[in-house]
């Protein structure tokens, strides 16, 4: 078609931008070389319609099987709420020429079990430092990297570390809860920590815990059902099998949180299965649990 | 073997950036928001290259991934984006003043095609890709692509000629 072929012309007379070739380059370096160090640096995005937020958030669950006995005991007496629950233990804002960080991190309380209570608090707490640290280390390396490719100090936007807790279930024999953490203008590494504790004997819940030894199975075919149903509506892309879409879970500590309904909900993290705008990717096992 | 795939895609990126970045702008009509989609593109391709089991559907494993990111740039952005502002000047546009006025005309007019046609379109004609490799970068069936590019084609004519 000869108007094809004029419009062709206007196609390939679009203006390749200088700083391809050297964007290119950086991603591919960045993304290669610096594996390790889960930071690239992203261009500098300077019109007000592109504030995407690389919003990566990981969870953290902990199952907390409490004291069965205990709490059907305590139960009778209807005034006391035995219904452990989440308190903020930090709250913490830290703001310098890198970074703002706002971090609400939480600690349980009224588990019944008050050593294991404490022991998972201290947990939390470490690993919200280290994130914090890796943080701060990240924001600094960034502000380091647009001014040593030329950039002022204007340029620089500071990140922003958002750190927050949710409660998912919490009963009187079972607590799941998690922590996100939202960094804008961050790596677009996923970073999880999943703790699946059972308060009463100390040993970390899985996914097999919770489902039986079928657990697999059960996962698998349900989230490919429900990718399907989902995808009947046009807006919702996923990865296709072979291009990084789903292709069944990998073991039993694949990320999971107990919904309201105490059922299993399997955790997809941006990008894992699906394009990014598809954001976080949940799914409810309708099968009970085991615990 | 890992490794060795890497580096296949790397070269691959390397020589082929100015269409990834033609693709992306043609389809962005913004010229910062096109960098950003072929970054993401490339960094998601690094991340996932395991997962491209053979080689030779490197090609269309990559604009897949790109077409991804441009969409869901769009999607994203809907509100704010419009085409009817592209501006195709000297400024976005090589020898600008050498364009036909009809040439640029039949441009807009695919500009103005619904997304999933005009990514056929685009495909098609102007990074001359076979109906069957379309096919495989929309996981649309053969026919499918040849619909879309016919009706394409179609509301091009129509527009073309509603402006003569």
């Amino acid at each position: 078609m000869k108007d094809l072929k004029k419009a062709k012309n206007v196609y390939e007379s679009i203006k390749i931008p200088e700083e391809l070739n050297s964007t290119v380059n950086e991603t591919i370096n960045r993304k290669y070389v610096g594996k390790k160090s889960s930071f690239w640096k992203r261009r500098n995005i300077i019109s007000g319609v592109l504030t995407t937020c690389l919003a990566m958030s990981f969870l953290f669950v902990f199952l907390v099987n409490t004291n069965k006995s205990f709490a059907v005991s305590v139960s009778t007496i209807p005034v006391v709420n035995q219904i452990a629950k989440l308190v903020t233990v930090q709250n913490l804002i830290e703001e310098d020429d890198t970074k703002l960080v706002k971090a609400n991190i939480p600690a349980i309380q009224n588990t019944g079990n008050t050593d294991l209570e404490k022991r998972i608090n201290y947990e939390i707490m470490e690993k919200m430092n280290e994130v914090l640290e890796e943080a701060n280390k990240r924001a600094k390396e960034y502000k380091d990297a647009v001014i040593e490719t030329g950039g002022t100090e204007e340029d620089y936007h500071p990140i922003l570390i958002n750190i927050d807790y949710e409660m998912k279930y919490s009963g009187d024999d079972l607590v799941s809860f998690l922590i996100n953490k939202c960094e804008t203008l961050a790596s677009a590494y996923t970073e999880q920590f999943i703790y699946n504790v059972d308060l009463e004997t100390g040993k970390e819940l899985n996914l097999r815990d919770v489902l039986g030894d079928n657990y697999k199975q059960i996962i698998d075919n349900e989230v490919y059902k429900q990718i399907e149903e989902r995808k009947k509506n046009s807006d919702n892309i996923y990865f296709e099998k072979g291009e990084g879409g789903f292709e069944g879970i990998e073991d039993e500590y694949q990320n999971f949180y107990i919904n309201e309904n105490r059922k299993v909900v399997v955790v997809f993290y941006k990008y894992e299965i699906a394009p990014g705008y598809m954001g976080i990717q949940e799914f409810e096992i309708p099968n009970d649990i085991l615990v | 073997m890992a490794e060795d795939a890497k580096e296949i895609l790397i070269n691959y990126i390397k020589e082929n950036e100015n269409k990834f970045y033609r693709i992306a702008y043609s389809y962005t009509g913004q010229r910062d928001a096109a960098l950003d989609v072929v970054q993401e593109a490339i960094i998601k391709a690094l991340e996932n290259i395991e997962k491209l089991r053979r080689r030779e559907f490197i090609r269309t494993w990559f604009y897949r991934i790109l077409i991804n990111e441009a969409l869901t740039y769009l999607k994203k952005n809907k509100k704010y984006v419009s085409l009817e502002y592209e501006n195709i000047d000297d400024e976005n546009f090589e020898n600008f003043e050498n364009l036909s006025t009809s040439s640029i005309d039949i441009y807009k007019s695919i500009q103005k095609l619904n997304d999933k046609i005009r990514m056929i379109i685009i495909l098609r004609y102007f990074e001359n890709l076979k109906i069957e490799e379309i096919a495989q970068i929309t996981k649309l069936n053969v026919n499918t692509v040849k619909s879309r590019l016919y009706k394409g084609l179609k509301e091009i004519k129509i527009s073309i000629e509603g402006r003569k």
